[in-house]
């Protein structure tokens, strides 16, 4: 009854999005493998992007994402896989021949040319004529608004306007596809947050399909149509940042993207049990077998919380819990609660042991749940330190345990 | 002993400072300032006119061009052999690339006159090479070639040793940015290697000129040192010398020295303009 509301993930797999936005994919990359000498650094990548889509590829430090970039604009030769840019297969041509705007991490501006320059340079090296040049810059520097900074050299520009500079000069020679490397690593954060709402607009604009690069989660919930997660070398999920955030495939993107509880748990009676109570959730029974070790995973968002036995409609009940600690934290109060589930006792073998934990994976001591509450929710309810409280949750995700874990 | 640093910062006066600076001058004067000073001096203690009379004989006028336009050839070859050899040097990595750059940068270590041996050993009427090319009735020593040849070898490493470190630190992206906009590998070395490096270029041939223009000791071995037919300005200087017509060689020791102040004016003060645009 209860679980019924109970947000469930369809199919919990998918590396690979089953179905492009449009027939034909304005980039499409298949199965792209490369090796750094014996070390594999990317494996089976494989997505598309749809026409004047935005596709972020987020990922940690050193996961593979420049690699990835630099095999589709072909300034890296992939070690098995194509690239397909609008039908064509491109994997054997050199970066020259592709038609990829390339927007580098440093901006990579040529230092002793003006911004009129840099930004005519596609033209003037396809020799087109010097009318056509000059109105096409024309057009971009008042699209990228750099009008009157025309004459400068990149020097003398401030990060975010040689960033634009950067785009305007890929827009001129009109891109198959824009690729942008971390974009806005290099600036500070009220820059960072003010650009990329700036750029958003001018790809909507413009309509060129985009593949960003970060490590922000912020970032890639903003910008991103879709968003893959890469975790050393290959595709974790690929989805809109609602699928992503909300039904995350794996433990590694529950906790990557945004703060997750975790939960250690068995799969029995097609319910998840968690040391040793069924919670009430109604999962699909095609997905585990009888006994198999699971992961609940939850937002702190996600957590609802009772002084009374009597949850709202469409909860589903977790636990008993105590109130450990409150704080404040802006828009929403944050609280820690450390439920009342026991240990496994060790003669049960088969079943995992019970642990909690929070954000890292990699930290399985006991530790209390994180919930938050909006405003207007705690102060229906106020609680304090030390207050029992029933736990419940408004939508979670039952997790497969990988091997690698 | 322990009174010394303490007497040092006695109302905050500094004896080194002051001290130093006049040693550095002091040691400076018999070593570099009075010898061109007299040069000068020398050189026009019999007036202007006589000044300009030795100056503007014929061989001494011939001298004085021989050594610009071997210079001049010297110096276009090693530049743009010094920026081939930097671009395959910093751009590849290959087995050797080590030994290379040692073998590149050796002719700076190597006296010159060693180095005019060696020249003619190989080009001579007699030499490995030069023995097959007689018969012929091809001669390259003992002429303006052999000067050249000899130029080149003396500044072999100079414009190539001031190009690769720019090279080096030069961004790569920069040349991958214009090869994704679509350039081909010789319009992006054009259009965004080569301004990168102007400084560099500058510099490198205002160095290798320099050198090659004061070359003696290779220069008198492999150029026959024939008056008003291979020899160059600082043979003349010599041969003058030795000839008792101090005049003479002091008016062209005169253009020298002037030359090369000013061109390492140009190096020193030009340097903004050098890097920076
Ligand atoms: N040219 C290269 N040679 C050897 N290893 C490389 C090279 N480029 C990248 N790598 C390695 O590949 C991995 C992925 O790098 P990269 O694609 O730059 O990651 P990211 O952009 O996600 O930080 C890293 O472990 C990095 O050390
Ligand atoms: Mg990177």
């Amino acid at each position: 009854m209860a679980a019924s509301a109970v947000k469930i993930v369809p199919e919990m797999t998918p590396a690979i999005d089953p179905s492009p936005a449009t027939p034909q994919p304005a980039a499409s990359v298949r199965a792209i493998s490369k090796r750094f000498g014996q070390t594999s650094v990317l494996e089976d990548i494989t997505f598309d992007v749809a026409e004047g889509e935005a596709l972020v590829l987020l990922g940690a430090s050193g996961s593979g994402k420049t690699t990835i970039l630099r095999v589709i604009a072909g300034l890296e030769q992939p070690y098995t896989g194509k690239i397909i840019l609008h039908g064509k297969d491109v994997t054997e041509l050199p970066a020259r021949e592709r038609g990829v705007g390339v927007i580098f991490q440093s901006y990579a501006l040529f230092p002793k040319m003006t911004v009129e320059k840099n930004i005519g340079y596609g033209l003037r090296i396809r020799r087109r004529p010097r009318k056509e040049i000059k109105k096409a810059v024309n057009e971009l520097l008042s699209l990228v608004q750099l009008e009157e900074h025309r004459k400068k050299y990149p020097s003398q520009l401030s990060g975010g306007q040689q960033q634009r500079v950067a785009i305007a000069r890929t827009l001129a020679y009109k891109p198959e596809v824009l690729l942008f490397d971390e974009p806005f690593g290099a600036l500070d954060a009220q820059t960072r947050v003010h650009l990329r709402r700036e750029i958003r607009v001018l790809l909507k604009k413009v309509n060129v399909p985009a593949i960003f690069i970060t490590h922000d989660q912020e970032e890639a919930l903003e910008l991103g149509d879709r968003i893959a997660v890469i975790n050393t070398g290959h595709i974790e999920q690929i989805g809109t940042p609602e699928q992503i955030y909300n039904h995350p495939a794996s433990e590694y993107v529950a906790t990557f993207l945004g703060a997750a509880n975790i939960l250690d748990g068995v799969f029995r009676f097609d319910n998840v049990e968690i040391c040793g109570a069924l919670i009430g959730a109604e999962v699909d029974p095609t997905r585990f077998k009888d006994g198999q070790p699971i992961k609940l995973a939850f937002r702190p968002e996600d957590v609802s919380l009772s002084k009374t036995d009597n949850l709202p409609d469409g909860v589903c009940r977790l636990s008993h819990g105590v109130v450990e600690e409150i704080s404040f934290a802006g828009a929403y109060e944050r609280l820690s609660v450390r439920l009342d589930l026991m240990p496994a006792p060790a003669e049960k073998s088969g079943d995992t042991p019970y642990y909690l934990t929070t954000e890292t994976p990699e930290n399985p001591t006991a530790k209390p749940i994180i919930a938050t509450r909006t405003k207007p929710e705690a102060s229906k309810m106020k609680l304090r330190v030390r207050d029992h409280v029933v736990v419940g949750l408004t939508s979670f995700t039952v997790l497969p345990v990988t091997a690698a874990e | 002993m322990s009174m010394i640093p303490t007497m040092r910062h006695v109302r905050g006066f500094d004896v080194v400072r002051p001290l130093s600076i006049g040693m550095l001058m002091f040691m400076m004067l018999p070593l570099v300032f009075l010898p061109l000073l007299s040069i000068f001096i020398f050189g026009t203690s019999k007036g202007l006119a006589s000044f300009w009379s030795a100056l503007t004989a014929s061989e001494a006028v011939f001298a004085l061009k021989l050594s610009m336009v071997t210079s001049f050839w010297a110096t276009v070859f090693n530049v743009v052999f010094g920026l081939f050899a930097a671009y395959v040097i910093s751009r590849h990595n290959f087995w050797g690339r080590n030994a290379l750059i040692v073998t590149i940068s050796l002719p700076t270590a190597i006296p010159t006159a060693v180095a005019g041996f060696a020249l003619l050993l190989l080009w001579g009427p007699y030499g490995t090479l030069g023995r097959f090319l007689a018969p012929h009735g091809i001669q390259i020593m003992f002429t303006a070639g052999a000067i050249i040849l000899a130029n080149i070898f003396v500044t072999f490493p100079l414009a190539f040793g001031v190009i690769k470190p720019v090279f080096d630190t030069m961004s790569r992206s920069l040349e991958e940015a214009s090869a994704t906009i679509g350039a081909t590998r010789w319009q992006t070395f054009w259009h965004v290697t080569l301004p990168s490096l102007r400084g560099a270029i500058v510099s490198g041939a205002l160095l290798t000129f320099a050198r090659a223009v004061g070359e003696f000791g290779s220069t008198i071995l492999v150029s026959g040192n024939l008056a008003g037919r291979t020899q160059t300005a600082p043979l003349y200087i010599f041969a003058k010398f030795n000839e008792g017509q101090i005049e003479a060689a002091n008016a062209i020791a005169i253009v020298l020295a002037l030359f090369s102040f000013l061109i390492f004016s140009v190096l020193f003060f030009a340097r903004e303009w050098l890097d920076v645009d």
